[in-house]
């Protein structure tokens, strides 16, 4: 098992590297009591869990699992990552996840989850006190996992990032139905939010700018998507009215320049602004038309 | 009397760059353009570079063809020896041989190195085994489980046709990312841009197309991530010592830096000393498996996680850096100094 120690977090990623889960010893069953036999373990705050092998095959219910029935082990990890896999193993949108719906009651301590993969992914009745951050990486960010979230009670979350993706990957919304997540949803101490990586980012812009959120949030992260000139205007003209809005992140994006030009220029007033990575559409040979893609499309 | 001669494109980087190193050792370089070498070589004892043709056609079919032709240049080039003294900075001979890479490979894993493994690498007739379409390819990767494999035109330079195809057994989804393109009535074109397909008929017919080519397959080790971007290594090894490493970064599976992709210098992917050595070690060692070559471009993969070297392949003319003609010029000065030497020999 390859493991890199942050010092500075105090974190550690568990992974096995191919030779390990080639002959079938080592899996998602056999992660849970790699990471409690790790001297190092008691020291950590944050657990990051890369490839358990074959995880297009194999879901990783298994580690979740056994953080639940451990969950006296690991009452000690404020940050846990479950999936932290590039394509070089595996395409995002295939990495099996698993039900997460044990793991809220079982680590009441957890103050940030992020999770990568959305394929058989379940977060069920979403319930905690003290979560601050939810991350989800992803492909396509399906319904179920979107209602999860809407209806959850999270009173302390404080960032909220979603990769939404894209439909062929798996996210089966549109702007109206992110409309609704975002006034039915219920994050008082929200101060990221993040609705990022789709294809329909100008939409997406035109929503957040007019949730309610908008007026309590410090960072508006709307990077890795296909927002151009048309979205960003809407930010433009709007974004004065929020005085509260520190960051602005739109790194990946399809701007004209004279279009980020002016949103830098908003670091005059006080809105640190990320507009880097500036994308052209690719114009197809074939058909002439001009694709959009955004940044996370596997 | 002793001349220094490069076969090449006159106005090309390798062909500048190299006359710069030259002016710099204060030596005198002939340039003779590919178009009509033939009748222009200068009489006398030669040193002789060779570079690669420019090639018009981006039509991968007719990669085997282009190749032939090079081939016979490479020989006529050979020819040369049977009437007067030529020193070859990489001989026609071992330029060839360095074009296939499916007898590059097998050379290797003569000599004991580690290479990224052919499919099916446990077979005994895998090395010489070419797929005719997707259903055998995906037959050998079931029986081999082994569900992510690059595809590679055995006599393909850079990124052309290179193709990174992955398999989930249990549902039969694909992922297929290439640079090359079928253009109905043209044929597969090699392009600048990665794509990726998830559509099985889309895969389907590229596999079926690409495959009509002669094509290796091998295991798609995952490969070392340094700030998010995965990434291998270029190393040029000249004259038995390693003159440059280049590491090159990449958004997807394929790194080659035409495709956009960003160059990062080897102190700063953070290698330890001890695998920046062992690097080393592997590509010299690589090196003095051919003769003859005086010059070579070894791509490297490190393995995620343990970071051990596989040879991924070995090109002849892969003595072209960037980073390093807009700032050293290293590797042309020391072909320079070496053709300088040879000179006053």
């Amino acid at each position: 098992m390859k493991v890199e120690f942050m010092n500075e977090t105090k974190s550690k990623t568990y992974e096995y590297e191919y030779e390990e889960y080639e002959d079938g010893n080592k899996s998602a069953k056999t992660v849970i009591e790699d990471i409690l036999g790790d001297p190092e373990f008691q020291e950590l705050t944050e657990v990051v869990i890369g490839d358990w092998g074959e995880a297009w095959d194999e879901d990783c219910q298994a580690i979740i699992d056994g953080i639940v029935e451990r969950a006296e082990c690991f009452s000690h990890i404020e940050r846990l990552f479950i999936g932290d896999m590039d394509y070089e193993s595996c395409e995002v949108s295939w990495i099996m996840q698993g039900n997460y719906s044990q793991l809220w009651a079982a680590m009441p301590q957890l103050k940030a989850l992020t999770i990568k993969g959305s394929t058989d992914l379940e977060l069920g009745t979403v319930s905690h006190e003290n979560l601050e951050e939810l991350t989800i990486i992803c492909g396509g960010l399906p319904e179920n996992v979107l209602m999860s979230i809407q209806e959850a009670h999270l009173p302390n979350l404080k960032k909220l990032l979603l990769y939404l993706g894209i439909e062929d990957y798996g996210f089966d919304g549109d702007p109206d139905r992110i409309r609704t997540f975002l006034d039915k949803s219920d994050f008082p101490k929200l101060h990221y939010l993040g609705l990022t990586d789709s294809e329909i980012q100008d939409e997406i812009a035109e929503v957040v700018l007019d949730s309610k959120y908008i007026g309590q949030i410090r960072t508006l992260d709307l990077s890795m998507g296909s927002l151009t000139d048309k979205g960003a205007q809407m930010i433009l003209d709007n974004i004065s009215s929020y005085p509260n809005i520190e960051v602005l992140d739109v790194h990946y994006h399809y701007m004209s320049s004279e279009m980020v030009r002016k949103l830098e220029d908003l670091n005059q007033h006080c809105i640190a602004v990320d507009a880097s990575e500036q994308n052209e559409p690719y114009i197809s040979s074939i058909d002439g038309e001009a694709y959009y893609t955004a940044m996370l499309t596997e | 009397m002793r001349r220094a001669v490069l076969l090449s494109n006159p106005e090309t980087k390798r062909a500048v760059y190299l006359q710069k190193a030259a002016i710099q050792e204060q030596i005198s370089l002939h340039i003779l353009d590919w178009k009509d070498w033939k009748k222009h070589l200068p009489d006398g004892e030669l040193f002789l570079k060779i570079d690669p043709p420019l090639w018009d056609s981006c039509i991968l079919e007719e990669l085997d063809m282009l190749t032939e032709a090079y081939e016979r240049e490479l020989e006529a080039a050979a020819y040369l020896t049977e009437e007067r003294t030529i020193e070859f900075l990489n001989t026609p001979a071992v330029i060839t041989e360095l074009l296939d890479k499916r007898s590059c490979k097998k050379r290797l894993i003569q000599a004991g190195l580690p290479v990224t493994e052919f499919l099916g690498a446990d077979s005994e007739d895998h090395m010489d085994h070419a797929y005719r379409n997707m259903e055998e390819l995906l037959e050998a990767m079931k029986r081999c489980q082994v569900y992510q494999i690059f595809l590679k035109p055995v006599r393909g330079s850079g990124a052309a046709g290179v193709t990174a195809f992955r398999l989930q057994p249990g549902t039969g989804r694909m992922s297929l990312y290439t640079c090359a393109l079928h253009v109905p009535e043209k044929g597969i074109l090699n392009t600048k841009r990665l794509r990726n397909y998830t559509d099985v008929s889309e895969i389907q017919l590229f596999l079926n197309k690409i495959l009509k080519t002669d094509c290796i397959a091998e295991r798609w080790h995952p490969k070392a991530a340094v700030h998010g971007f995965s990434y291998d290594l270029r190393v040029v090894v000249q004259d038995g010592n390693v003159d440059y490493v280049l590491a090159r970064l990449s958004k997807g599976p394929v790194t080659n830096l035409q495709l956009n992709n960003h160059p990062m210098s080897l102190e700063d992917t953070g290698l330890s000393l001890q695998t920046q050595e062992k690097i080393k070690r592997l590509c010299v060692e690589a090196a003095a498996c051919y003769p003859g070559l005086g010059t070579v471009g070894i791509d490297i993969l490190l393995e995620k996680g343990s970071l051990n070297p596989r040879i991924i392949e070995m090109n002849a003319q892969g003595d072209l850096i960037y980073q390093d003609i807009y700032h050293e010029n290293s590797i042309y000065r020391h072909q320079a100094r070496k053709i300088k030497a040879w000179l006053s020999g």
